[in-house]
């Protein structure tokens, strides 16, 4: 339990703890509400929603709206005020670390980059620099980037649902709560010295000796490396992603899909399939111990 | 309004638009330009990169010396054959590996690879194998290695006479 | 609503001297009526962000957690804090840990400043995440407040570049290596690093994009400079810009979310 407590007490890592219940609280009001939401929206359409919301008029109250001073700058205030007296007593209580000097020549053991970057830091692990420090954040950026122009569904807009945009809001769940905080409390808690698997309640020895000897994945099919593992592992690559080739054969009369379009479907299709190979490849490599899945001579994935 | 002249390709109130807004583009582009160049200064000051290690014979077969690490950031490894010095910066990210003496490996603190002494990687993320440094011997008989000299074993750079100092031999490499 | 004319136009002999200060300076009569709140809500810089009414739901705590103008908020304090702090603290390699030592152990109110600003930046992270699941959640990128989302997703990165920053400055052994990991993986992207894929050819760890965030091929003096300048100029100007179109673009995009509001109306 000792390694446990040393990690939850850390300062630095007080933000994760704090950030576990917030972020489920959230989601616990988040799903109650739209369940609320969703019911309501059969019975009388948006505007049962609103009428919910906006709760029981007032007696003689000529319009749905409220002065902005006082009852949304109370709010504001009482908010405002709430925030700053938490953080003058968590500064208060908790110092900022300072460590030793920087020293280029010697690497702390285990060396965590800070908290909010321990998902891409495990990344790492799976993936070339390339791909887990560049392309895939890139990619993230751009694909929240582009999700208001992706998502064309107009259900749901402005308020808490589930019903009419499961799948829209089931790839953000699984990315942002699933891989990305799932990613940063694996980083927090279970990483330690030489960046080997530690369970959080097991010591950490500085001594263990972790097999992490590798291989591609063409070597699981005896195809040894050289241009026959390159054309299979190439292959392999582009197959995964030809399942949105198939996705869009099987599913091309739903509704949603004819909504949606062609290039609107094409990208969606790669974005999520780039997403779904995240955990696809850390299985391959916690399970099979694969490094890499395509090697090339100019890059390997 | 209906437009009774003849069609041309810009009118001349485009041509004009169009060059103004060319201009304009023009001088931003230089003026980034110029402000990246100046992030690339012509002259940075870099202490010597030449080390001079003393006689050969303070090291002993067999030894993986750390002795340079924290002044100069490589190992010296003495093998029967020889001497070869290895950059103590992790090909995958830059952190520094510490040579394990009982697991006979180089290992990574960030995240896990490992290399043989020889400085090929075998475990973990790394993805080649780390880098030597030119080592000769000087006029006094005296181990030198210049940090500045770079080695990648992937470019066929380590079969280069300064990527291994034969010892005990006659002359000068 | 028409504007209240300026007091100087008014009829009748000029007020006492005080009152004349005040009137001038908040342009509304100082007293407590619901016309002069309204009044002060459109014609004061600060307030003017909100409309003067505003739909009922909103008010609900529950419905946005504030996390947006708590996210603003916890800015400002970092920004205050920050400036403080570089009153005491010199970016280089020879100052900067001994000054945030100084801060830590000689300065009054040095290590209770740092703590404001450390904690602050994490509770930034985590709100701006926090407001990031809201929107998405309730759904309020929707049309027409598409290019508002990306203007946030923006300011996101702006958020975790400021945090990263910022991450360098102590120059302690965290700085030191978080950052040297950090920027290698800039070595390593395809074509503009020269480890990586593709690199374009003429490229070594003196010229690469490497080389430009750190000043030369590994983390030193020069990297503790531009990440200083960064941190505190170039990226909170931006972050600065940014929230202006933020918010601006909540107004215009016709005010909070909420059910039954979405369409290309105008705001309110």
């Amino acid at each position: 339990m000792e390694p446990l407590l040393h990690i939850l007490l850390k300062p630095d890592n007080v933000p994760i703890v704090l950030m576990v219940p917030l972020f489920a609280g959230i989601l616990l009001h988040w799903w109650r509400a739209a369940r609320r939401h969703d019911r309501l929206l059969v019975e009388g359409g948006e505007a049962a929603v609103r009428r919910e919301l906006d709760g029981p008029l007032p007696e003689g109250t000529p319009e749905p709206k409220l002065h902005t001073w006082p009852y949304l700058l109370r709010v504001e205030l009482i908010a405002a005020l709430a925030t700053v007296v938490v953080l003058l007593v968590w500064s208060i209580t908790l110092d900022a670390p300072l460590e030793q000097l920087a020293d280029p020549t010697r690497t702390p053991n285990p060396s965590k980059a800070p908290w909010y970057f321990l998902g891409l830091q495990e990344l790492l692990v799976y993936f070339d620099p390339w791909v887990a420090g560049v392309a895939l954040p890139l990619l993230i950026i751009a694909g929240l980037c582009l999700i208001p122009y992706l998502d064309v569904n107009p259900a749901g807009s402005g308020f808490h649902s589930w019903r009419g945009r499961r799948f829209a809001v089931s790839v953000f769940l699984f990315g942002f709560v699933g891989l990305w905080l799932g990613l940063i409390l694996v980083g927090t808690f279970c990483r330690g010295p030489g960046w080997n698997w530690f369970w959080p309640w097991e010591p950490w020895d500085r001594a263990r000796a972790v097999e992490l000897a590798t291989r591609d994945w063409p070597a699981l099919f005896g195809v040894s490396p050289g241009p026959g593992a390159s054309l299979l592992g190439g292959a392999t690559v582009l197959g995964w992603y030809g399942l949105g080739l198939v996705g869009w054969r099987l599913l091309r009369h739903r509704p949603a899909l004819q909504r949606l379009g062609g290039s609107r479907y094409a990208v969606v299709a790669f974005l999520l399939l780039t997403m779904l190979a995240v955990p696809v490849k850390m299985a391959l490599r916690l399970g099979f111990s694969v490094k890499y899945v395509w090697t090339t001579p100019w890059f390997n994935l | 309004m209906k437009d009774d002249r003849p069609p041309t390709l810009w009118t001349r109130r485009d041509v004009q638009t169009r060059s103004a807004w060319a201009l304009l583009g023009a001088s931003l582009v230089a003026m980034v330009g110029a402000f990246v160049r100046l992030l690339f200064p012509r002259v940075r000051a870099e202490p010597p990169t030449k080390v001079v290690l003393g006689s050969p014979e303070a090291f002993a077969v067999g030894e993986v010396s750390e002795r340079y690490k924290r002044t100069h950031r490589f190992v010296l490894v003495r093998e029967a054959a020889g001497f070869y010095a290895l950059r103590s910066v992790c090909t995958h990210l830059g952190c520094v590996p510490a040579w394990s003496a009982g697991q006979e490996k180089f290992k990574c603190p960030c995240h896990g690879s490992g290399f043989h002494r020889d400085g090929v990687n075998f475990e973990g993320p790394a993805p080649r194998p780390l880098e030597r440094l030119a080592i000769a011997l000087d006029a006094e008989k005296n181990l030198v290695v210049d940090t500045a000299v770079v080695l990648r074993r992937e470019r066929g750079e380590w079969s280069r006479a300064d990527a291994f100092l034969p010892y005990p031999s006659a002359g000068h490499p | 609503m028409s504007d209240a004319p300026p007091p100087s136009t008014r009829e009748g002999p000029p007020p006492g001297l005080v009152k004349e200060v005040v009137r001038s300076a908040l342009r509304v009569e100082n007293v407590d009526t619901p016309r002069n709140r309204v009044l002060a809500v459109a014609h004061t810089v600060w307030l003017h962000l909100h409309p003067t009414k505003v739909p009922r739901y909103s008010v609900r705590f529950s419905f946005t957690w504030g996390a947006g103008g708590i996210s603003f908020l916890l800015f400002l304090v970092t920004v205050v804090t920050g400036v403080v702090l570089m009153f005491v603290y010199r970016p280089t390699p020879e100052h900067a840990w001994l000054d945030v030592k100084r801060l830590d152990f000689d300065v009054p109110f040095g290590m209770l400043n740092r703590n404001m600003h450390r904690w602050a930046a994490h509770a930034m992270v985590i709100v701006v995440w926090v407001h990031l699941l809201r929107v998405f959640l309730t759904g309020s990128y929707k049309a027409p407040r598409q290019f508002n989302w990306v203007v946030g997703v923006g300011l996101l990165t702006l958020t975790m570049l400021l945090s990263f920053t910022g991450y360098l400055l102590p120059w302690d052994q965290l700085s030191m290596w978080a950052v040297t990991v950090g920027t290698n993986m800039a070595a390593a992207a395809p074509v503009i690093g020269h480890e990586g894929p593709f690199a374009a050819p003429g490229l070594s760890a003196t010229n690469d994009v490497r080389a430009l965030l750190l000043g030369g091929p590994t983390v030193g003096s020069a990297a503790l400079l531009r990440f200083y300048i960064l941190h505190c100029v170039a990226l909170p100007m931006a972050l600065g810009l940014g929230c202006i179109v933020h918010f601006w673009r909540v107004r215009r995009d016709g005010g909070i979310s909420g059910p039954g509001t979405s369409g290309p109306k105008g705001a309110p």
